[in-house]
């Protein structure tokens, strides 16, 4: 009996594991460490679900909100990026597949293509702003005007029309956008690599930005993918902790050590479960591989190719505290510096023995990191509360090993949507062909400053208004990292993506242009100042029309003639400011009124000491 | 088994038609007081932009915090918060929020869920909220989708003065607005039971308006008094915490979620030499006893969960079905009771006298017991 339940049970598993086979959904998780040139550590997290099998509703690992918000919009790919502090392209590096596809524009960007008939792109992008906003707490929602996003035809995609960009640069980014975005993770930051997100420890770098990538094949298949792959990535620049980078301290040439706990404050106790695999790596780019095998070969005497990759992570140069499960080398011509990755499976660490990879140097090491063929910035120029220009400066960063171009036009195609007062934003997009001789080319384009409506200021309407980054990219520059991988069955999704060739990619700057913003309680001023000069006008018009003068100065008489005069100063006051003479009534007795004066005086004096002992003392 | 299946059916097919048949009496009933306290909502606004204003946000979390320990989830609470002070550039704390100078706790934890946050949080926003007209699009979490059974908590914290508040320092809330939207809000049949609870400036004359019946509310001042910061954090830079805030955590510190502290012990506990002001309640429109009415009522989500010995079955199979509606006339009769005695925090029923025990549990439990109620209840009427 047992022994019949047994094979039941063994070819239910069996059956299962073949259905299970054709479309399984699978997560990963990776983490990827990369020493910066400038003393930082970049660190980028990548999970991706795949969900080969998009006609059942039911799954057990893909988040079912995005497969809702896929299905109801019908959204063939989407990006949403989440982004505090700004990409340093100088030093982190602008010409390699991490920074073009990871640095991203300050505050909220997104865009979606829509497999919808075109008339309804709008009202499904409206949705998908507000669905966003809801499920990641953010006012994405603001999107959802039409002065606030564009559709642009030349961006990296083509997208026929049905592509809609929009970006908030203003938009804060904090733990309550990263909490939602974990929480489509199965083991959300419970266990697995994404336990290390420290939220202290992760907002306190000087980069953080929070990527969620879709791509949906369902409508109308799109490159070599099924179903839906969902990408989410967390991209951080970290400073490593000053306790344990200070071990050289005085000479600052040193980079300085690390570990992962030192990093985030926290240990990987494990994989997450549900993860098909689980696994950090760390990648020396080529500039200081080879600043590295320099060294080498005038300490060792080696000659630079006799170095063995396999051990190459305990050398001269720096130390990894734990052996790595694998070396990849990158597979690069002749003239390039090939760069490295150490692989680590996070797989058979615990909770009791957790996951802390460390990073020791032992030399010091300077090199820098590859620049993209030109650094583009942009600024305000003009000044004045009536018209501003905005000018884009290209700078060549002095690669001059591409082919020479034919010198024609610069300009050679350009696509202008000028904005519309309150319906669309103003848009340029504009492919240069520049010359490799080019050292440096700058675009203006002069605009008026407009007058919003008063509902249409924001709360902080001094501080300015942002523009949103511009995106230069270039479609001659490709980048990826090939790696030697063997043919391992699973493919990491990590390394699948630097190997993609794709186009080199950078952002501008985000500007804070001034506007002319009224002074707010203006309108109550005006109220208030031309209802005294209508109280004022009315009031002595009234005065003029309703007062009888001889039959008050008769009445007034008969007063002063009635009661002895107490106070004759106040009197002839009051009788000057009325405009007539004053008449001393006959006085009784003139000693008693020099009596009376003599006591308000008096009265008059000890007020005054009075207050001016109070000011003395308490003032 | 088929055929008893089948008449089941039938019987909950007729339930159903029952139902459709029968909301004119059920809610010209719920327009008076008997309906239960089914759920618990919580509108926690603060007002203020601009660093400076940190307190605002912290009071708002604070609170935020209290109310997500006792009970209420956090898609029962609608956050708004005019700023971002925990990623703020000023803040050397990047991710934390504190409301105290020793930084035990922080507010800003791993699991804030913040539903309108910056330029969202207008007088437009708020409305919208409370009265429940939103667009089409707008997504769940960013509704109040309370019902005629609901207590809502209603918190906002800012800067204030005679009958206003002021939003984002360019828009005011004034008291007839804020009673108008009550009005709507009663007469719309969002909630039973609304306590108002206000940090601000003159707080007390933000409610001089109010007429809607079953509205409770306390200010943290009088007509004339302002309301004053608790203390500076020298280490953050600003003041964390405003006094009246300061002082309503401190009573909820020492409560869990099974303590049955009155509304009023909360509202006498207020000293005005503390909080150099004088907190103003105003109950006149509120018609049970101060006394009688616990603070988890408004501040958390404690519900009495009616415990069956046998499971419960979606589809009933005959036996179970005679026996739920056995146990139903019981109990419906029993609901009366808890309704009357709902304000009594001591355990009134008698364990052997009834087929089922009461127990204390959490809110996440409301819902399916909401549903068993209208059902047993239902099934009553059926028999009967």
């Amino acid at each position: 009996m047992a022994l019949i339940l047994r094979i039941l049970l063994i070819l239910l598993t069996l059956c299962l594991a073949t259905t299970h086979e054709l479309n399984k959904e699978e997560f990963h998780e990776e983490l990827l460490l990369k020493p910066l040139s400038d003393r930082k550590i970049l660190s980028h997290f990548h999970f991706r679900h795949t969900l080969p099998d998009v006609t059942h509703s039911h799954h057990s690992l893909f988040p079912k909100a995005v497969f809702q918000l896929v299905q109801k919009f019908r959204v063939r790919e989407l990006e949403l990026s989440f982004t505090q502090g700004r990409w340093n392209y100088e030093r982190w590096g602008g010409y390699d597949p991490l920074s073009s596809s990871n640095a991203k524009p300050p505050g909220v960007e997104l865009w979606a293509i829509f497999d919808v008939p075109q008339h309804e792109v709008d009202a499904s992008w409206k949705n998908l702003t507000h669905t966003l906003s809801g499920l990641f707490c953010a006012s994405i929602n603001f999107l959802e005007s039409s002065t606030e996003y564009s559709a642009p035809e030349w961006g990296s995609q083509q997208s026929s029309g049905k592509l809609r960009y929009g970006a908030l640069p203003r938009e804060a980014v904090c733990t309550e956008n990263l909490t939602p975005w974990l929480k489509l993770l199965p083991c959300r930051d419970k266990a697995g690599l994404a336990a290390l997100m420290d939220r202290p420890s992760i907002y306190r770098g000087y980069y953080h930005s929070q990527r969620l990538h879709l791509t949906s094949s369902e409508f109308g298949a799109v490159g070599s993918t099924t179903g839906i792959v969902l990408d989410q990535t967390l991209t951080l620049v970290l400073q490593p902790d000053k306790e344990t980078g200070s071990m050289y301290s005085g000479s600052s040439i040193y980079q300085p050590n690390w570990s992962m706990s030192s990093l985030f404050g926290r240990e990987v106790g494990g994989k997450c479960v549900l993860a098909e695999s689980s696994t950090v790596f760390v990648l020396l780019e080529g500039g200081l591989v080879s600043t590295l095998k320099n060294t080498w070969r005038e300490k060792e005497g080696h000659e630079a190719d006799n170095i063995v990759v396999e051990n190459s992570w305990s050398n001269p140069n720096f130390e990894l505290s734990i052996p790595p499960n694998k070396v990849i080398e990158e597979v690069t011509t002749l003239h390039k510096n090939p760069s490295i990755l150490y692989e680590y499976s996070v797989e058979d660490s615990e909770a009791s023995k957790p996951f802390d990879l460390e990073f020791r140097w032992k030399n010091p090491v300077a090199w820098s990191s590859p620049k993209a063929p030109l650094s583009a910035s942009r600024f305000l120029t003009g000044s004045g509360n009536e018209r501003g220009a905005i000018a884009i400066s290209l700078e060549s960063s002095g690669r001059k090993d591409e082919k020479p171009q034919s010198l024609g036009d610069f300009v050679e195609k350009m696509r202008v949507s000028p904005s519309e007062d309150k319906v669309s934003p103003g848009v340029m997009e504009m492919i240069l062909r520049l010359p490799c001789a080019v050292n440096s080319a700058a675009l203006t384009i002069d605009f008026d400053k407009g007058f919003l409506h008063i509902d249409e200021y924001p709360p902080d309407a001094n501080q300015g208004f942002d523009i949103p980054s511009a995106i230069v990219s270039f479609p001659d520059f490709q980048t990826k990292i090939d790696f030697l991988v063997g043919n391992s069955s699973k493919k990491s999704p990590m390394i699948s993506k630097l190997q993609e060739s794709r186009n080199i990619q950078s952002y501008t700057e985000v500007l804070l242009v001034p506007l002319t913003t009224p002074d707010f309680s203006m309108p109550y001023n005006v109220i208030t100042i031309t209802c005294t000069v209508f109280a004022l006008y009315f009031g002595s018009l009234l005065n003029a029309l309703r007062r009888r003068v001889a039959e008050e100065e008769r009445h007034q008489r008969e007063i002063a003639a009635k009661k002895t005069v107490r106070f004759p100063l106040l009197f002839k006051l009051l009788a000057m400011l009325r405009g007539q003479t004053w008449e001393q009534p006959p006085s009784q007795s003139s000693t008693s009124t020099s009596l009376i004066n003599t006591k308000i005086v008096i009265k008059v004096i000890i007020v005054a000491g009075i207050a001016a002992g109070w000011q003395y003392y308490y003032g | 088994m088929k055929n008893s299946l089948f008449k089941s059916t039938a019987v909950l097919v007729s339930l159903l038609f029952l139902l459709q048949i029968q909301p004119a009496p059920a809610q010209a009933q719920s327009s008076t007081t008997t309906t239960m306290h089914t759920n618990n909502w919580a509108v926690l606004v603060c007002t203020s932009r601009f660093w400076f204003n940190y307190r605002h946000m912290a009071n708002t979390l604070s609170l935020y915090r209290t109310v997500k320990r006792l009970g209420i989830p956090d898609e029962r609470i609608i956050l708004m918060l005019a700023d971002d002070m925990a990623c703020n550039a000023r803040n050397n704390h990047p991710a934390q929020v504190f409301n105290n100078e020793n930084h035990m706790l922080n507010l800003y934890g791993d699991n804030v869920e913040v539903d309108y946050r910056g330029y969202e949080v207008t007088t437009e926003n708020f409305f919208r909220v409370l009265m429940g007209r939103h667009e089409t699009a707008v997504p769940r979490s960013k509704r109040l989708l309370s019902d005629e059974g609901s207590h809502i908590l209603l918190y906002m914290t800012g800067h204030g003065g005679d009958e206003f508040l002021k939003f984002q320092d360019s828009e005011e809330l004034q008291s007839h607005d804020l009673a108008d939207a009550v009005k709507q809000m009663k007469e719309k049949r969002r909630f039973k039971e609304l306590l108002i609870m206000v940090d601000t400036c003159q707080a007390a004359t933000l409610f001089s308006q109010l007429h809607s019946p079953g509205v409770l509310a306390i200010g943290s001042s009088k007509k004339g008094e302002n309301s004053y910061s608790h203390h500076l954090d020298s280490d953050v830079g600003v003041s964390v915490v405003d006094r009246f805030t300061y002082y309503t955590l401190a009573f909820f510190e020492r409560l869990n979620i099974y303590d049955n502290a009155s509304l009023n012990s909360l509202f006498t506990s207020y000293n005005p030499n503390y909080l150099m002001s004088t907190a103003y309640y105003r109950t006149d429109l509120y018609q049970q006893k101060l006394e009688e009415v616990p603070v988890t009522n408004f501040f958390g989500s404690v519900m009495e969960t009616i415990h069956t010995d046998s499971a419960y079955s979606v589809f009933p199979i005959k036996n179970s079905r005679t026996n739920n509606i056995k146990i139903s006339k019981e109990q419906s009769v029993d609901v009366s009771d808890v309704k009357q005695q709902s304000a009594e925090p001591s355990n009134t029923v008698q364990p052997g006298k009834c087929p089922y025990t009461n127990a204390w549990n959490l809110a996440i439990m409301a819902i399916t017991m909401k549903d068993n109620c209208i059902y047993y209840i239902q099934s009553h009427d059926v028999e009967s």
